[in-house]
C-alpha cells in the first residue's frame, strides 16, 4: 500500500512538473471545448448536447496518448527496469500509475465541465451519474491505453498506434461526428468501438436521464476495459529490450480485441446500432405510461422521485410503434400502448431500454393484496379525472427560468423589444384560424404551438408568449375542460395534426414552422403540463 | 565464511546467442567479488539473472540462502543493485526517488542518511535531469542502499565516470566492504578489479574461464615480470636490446619497457648501459604479472575457450 501511495503521488507530481504533459492534458481539451463551442454556438444550450463527445475526446487523449506515452518513455529510459530491481509487484505499480492517470483525467473532465458552464451550460442533470459514467469511460480507455503501451516499442509507435485508434473513433466511432450524421455502415462499425458508448453514457448524465437507461453502454465499457487491463497486465514489459514482436503471450491482445468484437456483436444482436436518444430528464413528469404518450415518459416511476406521486403505477416500456397522425385523440391500443418513451424523441430506442422492465413502486391507494391496479385509461379527453392529474409529477418539469420551455415570472418586467411582438401575437391569436378549429383537442394543441415554436427557435419572445397562450386558452375553454384537454394533449404529444406550425405567421410570430417536429411536440407537451400545473394549483403562477 | 550467492550451471540464450553457458560461482559473505571479462562476455547477463532482471533458461541461483528463481521478491528485499546506467524520470528529485524506492521495501534507510552518505544533500531537491553523471551514479548507489542490503550488486558502476568520480566510487565500494556488505562487481576495467576485489571470476564467451583470489590468479599467469625505465634523454632501442633475456621490448622516447625472467641481472645491465652513455635514470620499477596479463591470456582471440572451471 505504501508503494501504491508513493508511486501514485510521484506520478501526479511528475505530471504537474511536465509542461508538455500539462499542455496535452489541459490545454488541448480546452481548445477542443472552444472548437465545439464555436462549432455549435447556435445551440439552444451551449455545449450541453456535446459534453459526452467532449469528455470522451478528453478521456481518449489522456488514455490513448497520455498514459502509454508516459509508460513507454519511462520504459525506454530504463525507469521501469530500475523498478523491477525492487520487490514491488507489477500490479501495484500499474494500479498506482493508472490511478494517477484516472485522477488526471477527472481533473481534465472537471475543467471542461467548468469551462462549459462558464459559457452558459447548465449543471449536468446527474452530476453523480456523470462521474460514474466518466469513471467507466476512463476504465475502458485506460485499459486501451495499457494495451497500446504493451504493443508500442517506443514513443513514436505510441503516437502511430494511438492515432490509428483515436481518429477512426472520432470520425466513424460516434465521438466527434454524431451517430445520426453517419451513414448506416459507419453506425454498424461504431458499435464495435468504445467511443460511442462513452459518449452515450456521459451525454445521458449531462442532458438525459442519467445512467439508469445506459446499462448496455456501461456493460460495453466495462467489458472493453476489463479485457484491456487483463491484456495490458499480462503483456506488461519492464524493459525496452523486450520487443513486442519477440514476446510470448500476444494472444492477450486478441483478448482485448475480442471484447470489442463481442460488444459490437452484442449490439448488433440487440439491434442497438442507430443513435440512442438521450431523453431529457424533464420528459418524465408523467408517471404512469398507460397511453402512447404516457408510456413515452421513460421509467419515471422507477426513480426515487416517483414516490412523490401517491398513485404511481408503471407499465414496462416496450418497443416503439409509429403513431398515425390524426386529428382525433389517439386511442390506446396494445400496439400503441407498447410505445416506449419517446414522445420527445422519435428514433429507435435501444433494445436494452426497451427490454428493461421497470418495477412498479408501491401505490398509496388502498390495496391489501397484490400490486396496485393501474388507473383505467381515459378513453377520451372527457374521461380524464383528477386522479389522472394527480399522477403527474410536476416537480420534474424543467425550471421556468431554464432554457427549455421557459416562462417569465408574472412580475418580471417585459423587455421593451419584445413588447410589440407580444402584443401582435396577443391580437392575432384571438382570431387565428387554427385556434378556432372545432375539435377542442386540436384547438388547444394548435394554440400551444404558439408557445412551443418560439421556444424551439429560442427567440426573445419565448419566455413571455406562454402567458399570452395561457390567457387565450383560459378565455376560450372552460377551466374544467381545459384541465382535461391539456392533460390529453400532454399525454398524446404525437397525436393530432401539425399543420398549424406552418401558419404561425398568421398568429403574429415571425418564424416559420420548425423542421424538427419531434422537438416541437415535446415542447407542446411541456407547455401543456406547465399550464395544467398552474390551472390545478400544482405550479405557482 | 558462508556463501551469500551460489550460482550453478546458469544458462541463458537470447537473440540466438547463448550469453551464459553453464556459469557457476560462489560469493562468500563479506567479500568483494569481481566478475570480469571483455564486452559481450556475459557479465551483465549473468548478473541480471542473479538479481532477477532476466529469467535464466536453466541453472540454479541461491542468494542469501533463498532460491532466487522461486522467490525473487524475497531476494530483492535483501539485495541492492546499481546498473550500468540508472535513469529516472527527468523531474524526479533524489529525495523523492529515495522515498519512492524506500516504500518498496519492508526495511529502509532514511533518505537524509543516504543523501549525506552519498554526497547528495546539496542536490536533494534538484531534478534528475540537472544532475551530473557522477551525481546520477551516486544516486544509483544510494538507491541500491535504500533497503540496507546484505548484498550489493554493481554492474560496471564506473564505466561512464570521470577519473575523480571513479576514484570516489572506489572509496565507496571499499567502505561497503568495511561495513560488512558483500559486493558483486562486474567490470571490464582490470585495474579496478585488481584494486577492489578479494576474488574474481573471468568470464569469456558466456563461460567462467578462471576464478579465485586476485593474487592467486595473477600468480597463475605465464607472463614474465615487466621492467619499466624513464630517463633524462631518449633511450635507444639497441641499448635495451643488448640486455640479456630482454623480451617484449618497447621503447618510446625517454621511456622503455621490457619483460625478463631475471630482473636483478637485467636491471644491473640496464643501469650500466645507460650510465656509460651519460643518461640519468629518473624512474625505474618492476611489475609482476598483473590481472590484466592473466585476463589477456585467457580472453585473447587465440586463447580458445576452455571449459568452465
Amino acid at each position: 500500500m505504501d508503494a501504491f501511495v508513493h508511486q501514485f503521488r510521484v506520478s501526479l507530481n511528475l505530471h504537474f512538473r511536465n509542461r508538455m504533459a500539462l499542455i496535452y492534458s489541459y490545454l488541448f481539451p480546452t481548445i477542443f471545448l472552444i472548437a465545439f463551442w464555436v462549432l455549435y454556438r447556435y445551440d439552444r444550450v451551449p455545449l450541453a448536447r456535446h459534453m459526452g463527445e467532449l469528455l470522451t475526446v478528453t478521456a481518449l487523449g489522456g488514455a490513448c496518448f497520455g498514459l502509454p506515452t508516459t509508460m513507454v518513455s519511462e520504459r525506454e529510459r530504463g525507469v521501469w527496469r530500475r523498478y523491477r530491481l525492487a520487490p514491488v509487484r507489477t500490479g501495484t505499480l500499474l494500479a498506482s500509475t493508472v490511478a494517477a492517470r484516472y485522477v488526471l483525467l477527472v481533473l481534465a473532465g472537471l475543467l471542461q465541465v467548468a469551462l462549459a458552464m462558464g459559457v452558459g451550460m447548465p449543471l449536468p442533470n446527474h452530476p453523480l451519474d456523470l462521474w460514474i459514467a466518466f469513471s467507466f469511460v476512463a476504465f475502458a480507455l485506460l485499459g486501451l491505453g495499457l494495451v497500446i503501451a504493451t504493443l508500442a516499442d517506443n514513443v513514436p509507435a505510441v503516437q502511430a498506434l494511438g492515432q490509428c485508434i483515436f481518429l477512426p473513433m472520432l470520425i466513424i466511432g460516434g465521438v466527434a461526428v454524431q451517430l445520426s450524421s453517419l451513414p448506416e455502415w459507419a453506425q454498424h462499425v461504431s458499435a464495435f468501438f468504445p467511443g460511442r458508448y462513452a459518449v452515450e453514457a456521459m451525454q445521458s448524465s449531462v442532458t438525459g436521464q442519467g445512467l439508469r437507461v445506459m446499462g448496455f453502454s456501461l456493460l460495453a465499457l466495462l467489458l472493453i476495459g476489463l479485457a484491456g487491463f487483463v491484456a495490458g497486465i499480462r503483456n506488461f514489459r519492464w524493459d525496452a529490450e523486450q520487443r513486442f514482436a519477440q514476446r510470448n503471450g500476444k494472444g492477450w491482445v486478441a483478448v482485448a480485441l475480442a471484447a470489442w468484437a463481442a460488444v459490437g456483436l452484442l449490439a448488433e444482436s440487440r439491434g442497438r446500432i442507430g443513435p440512442i436518444d438521450i431523453v431529457p430528464e424533464y420528459a418524465t413528469p408523467l408517471s404512469p405510461p398507460r397511453t402512447t404518450a404516457v408510456a413515452a415518459a421513460p421509467s419515471s416511476s422507477s426513480s426515487s422521485s416517483s414516490s412523490s406521486s401517491t398513485t404511481t403505477t408503471t407499465i414496462p416500456p416496450a418497443a416503439p410503434a409509429t403513431e398515425p397522425k390524426t386529428s382525433a385523440p389517439a386511442t390506446p391500443s396494445p400496439a400503441i400502448k407498447g410505445e416506449r418513451n419517446t414522445s420527445t424523441v422519435p428514433a429507435k430506442p435501444s433494445a436494452e431500454e426497451a427490454a428493461t422492465p421497470k418495477p412498479a413502486p408501491p401505490a398509496a391507494t388502498p390495496s391489501t393484496t397484490g400490486p396496485p391496479a393501474p388507473l383505467p385509461e381515459p378513453a377520451s379527453w372527457r374521461a380524464v379525472t383528477p386522479a389522472h392529474i394527480d399522477e403527474i409529477m410536476f416537480e420534474r418539469l424543467p425550471s421556468d427560468s431554464g432554457v427549455v420551455s421557459p416562462i417569465a415570472r408574472l412580475d418580471e418586467p417585459l423587455d421593451p423589444d419584445v413588447e410589440g411582438d407580444l402584443e401582435e401575437v396577443r391580437s392575432k391569436l384571438a382570431t387565428w384560424g387554427p385556434g378556432q378549429v372545432a375539435d377542442p383537442v386540436q384547438r388547444v394543441r394548435n394554440v400551444l404551438y404558439v408557445a412551443a415554436v418560439p421556444d424551439v427557435f429560442q427567440i426573445p419572445l419565448e419566455r413571455y408568449v406562454a402567458h399570452v397562450v395561457f390567457e387565450r386558452l383560459q378565455g376560450d375553454v372552460p377551466k374544467d375542460d381545459l384541465i382535461k384537454l391539456l392533460y390529453w394533449v400532454a399525454t398524446h404529444p404525437n397525436g393530432g395534426d401539425d399543420s398549424a406550425v406552418d401558419d404561425l405567421r398568421s398568429a403574429g410570430l415571425k418564424v416559420n414552422g420548425p423542421s424538427d417536429m419531434d422537438q416541437t411536440r415535446e415542447r407542446v407537451m411541456l407547455y401543456a403540463l406547465k399550464l395544467l400545473g398552474r390551472l390545478v394549483g400544482k405550479i405557482p403562477q | 565464511m558462508s556463501a551469500k550467492v551460489i550460482v550453478r550451471d546458469l544458462r541463458k540464450r537470447y537473440d540466438g546467442v547463448e550469453a551464459a553457458r553453464g556459469v557457476s560461482f560462489d560469493i562468500e559473505d563479506g567479500e568483494i567479488f569481481g566478475l570480469i571479462g571483455p564486452n559481450g562476455a556475459g557479465k551483465t547477463t549473468t548478473l541480471e539473472c542473479v538479481i532477477g532482471l532476466r529469467e535464466p533458461d536453466s541453472g540454479s541461483i541461491e542468494v542469501c540462502g533463498i532460491d532466487a528463481r522461486r522467490r525473487p521478491l524475497d531476494v530483492k528485499q535483501r539485495i541492492g543493485a546499481a546498473l550500468q546506467t540508472t535513469s529516472l524520470q527527468d523531474k524526479i528529485t533524489p529525495r523523492e526517488a529515495l522515498a519512492l524506492f524506500a516504500s518498496f521495501y519492508r526495511e529502509h534507510a532514511p533518505a537524509s542518511e543516504l543523501l549525506d552518505r552519498f554526497g547528495l544533500s546539496s542536490k536533494a531537491d534538484a531534478h534528475f535531469d540537472t544532475l551530473s553523471g557522477g551525481q546520477r551514479q551516486r544516486l544509483a548507489l544510494a538507491l541500491a542502499f535504500v533497503n540496507r542490503p546484505e548484498l550489493v550488486f554493481l554492474d560496471e558502476p564506473t564505466s561512464a565516470l570521470d577519473a575523480q568520480s571513479r576514484r570516489d566510487l572506489h572509496g565507496e565500494i571499499l567502505r561497503m566492504k568495511a561495513d560488512g556488505h558483500t559486493v558483486l562487481l562486474t567490470t571490464h576495467y582490470i585495474d579496478e578489479a585488481e584494486a577492489l576485489c578479494d576474488r574474481v571470476a573471468v568470464i569469456h564467451q558466456g563461460t567462467i574461464v578462471a576464478s579465485g583470489a586476485t593474487r592467486e590468479l595473477m600468480g597463475r599467469s605465464s607472463a614474465l615480470p615487466a621492467v619499466f625505465v624513464a630517463a633524462t634523454r631518449p633511450i635507444e632501442r639497441e641499448v635495451v636490446a643488448s640486455i640479456a633475456g630482454a623480451d617484449d621490448l618497447r621503447c618510446e622516447g625517454h621511456t622503455a619497457r621490457f619483460r625478463t625472467a631475471d630482473t636483478n641481472r637485467a636491471i644491473g645491465q640496464l643501469v650500466a648501459a645507460l650510465s656509460a652513455r651519460g643518461i640519468d635514470i629518473t624512474e625505474l620499477h618492476v611489475q609482476k604479472a598483473s590481472l590484466e596479463d592473466i585476463f589477456l591470456e585467457l580472453t585473447s582471440p587465440d586463447a580458445g575457450v576452455p571449459g568452465p572451471q
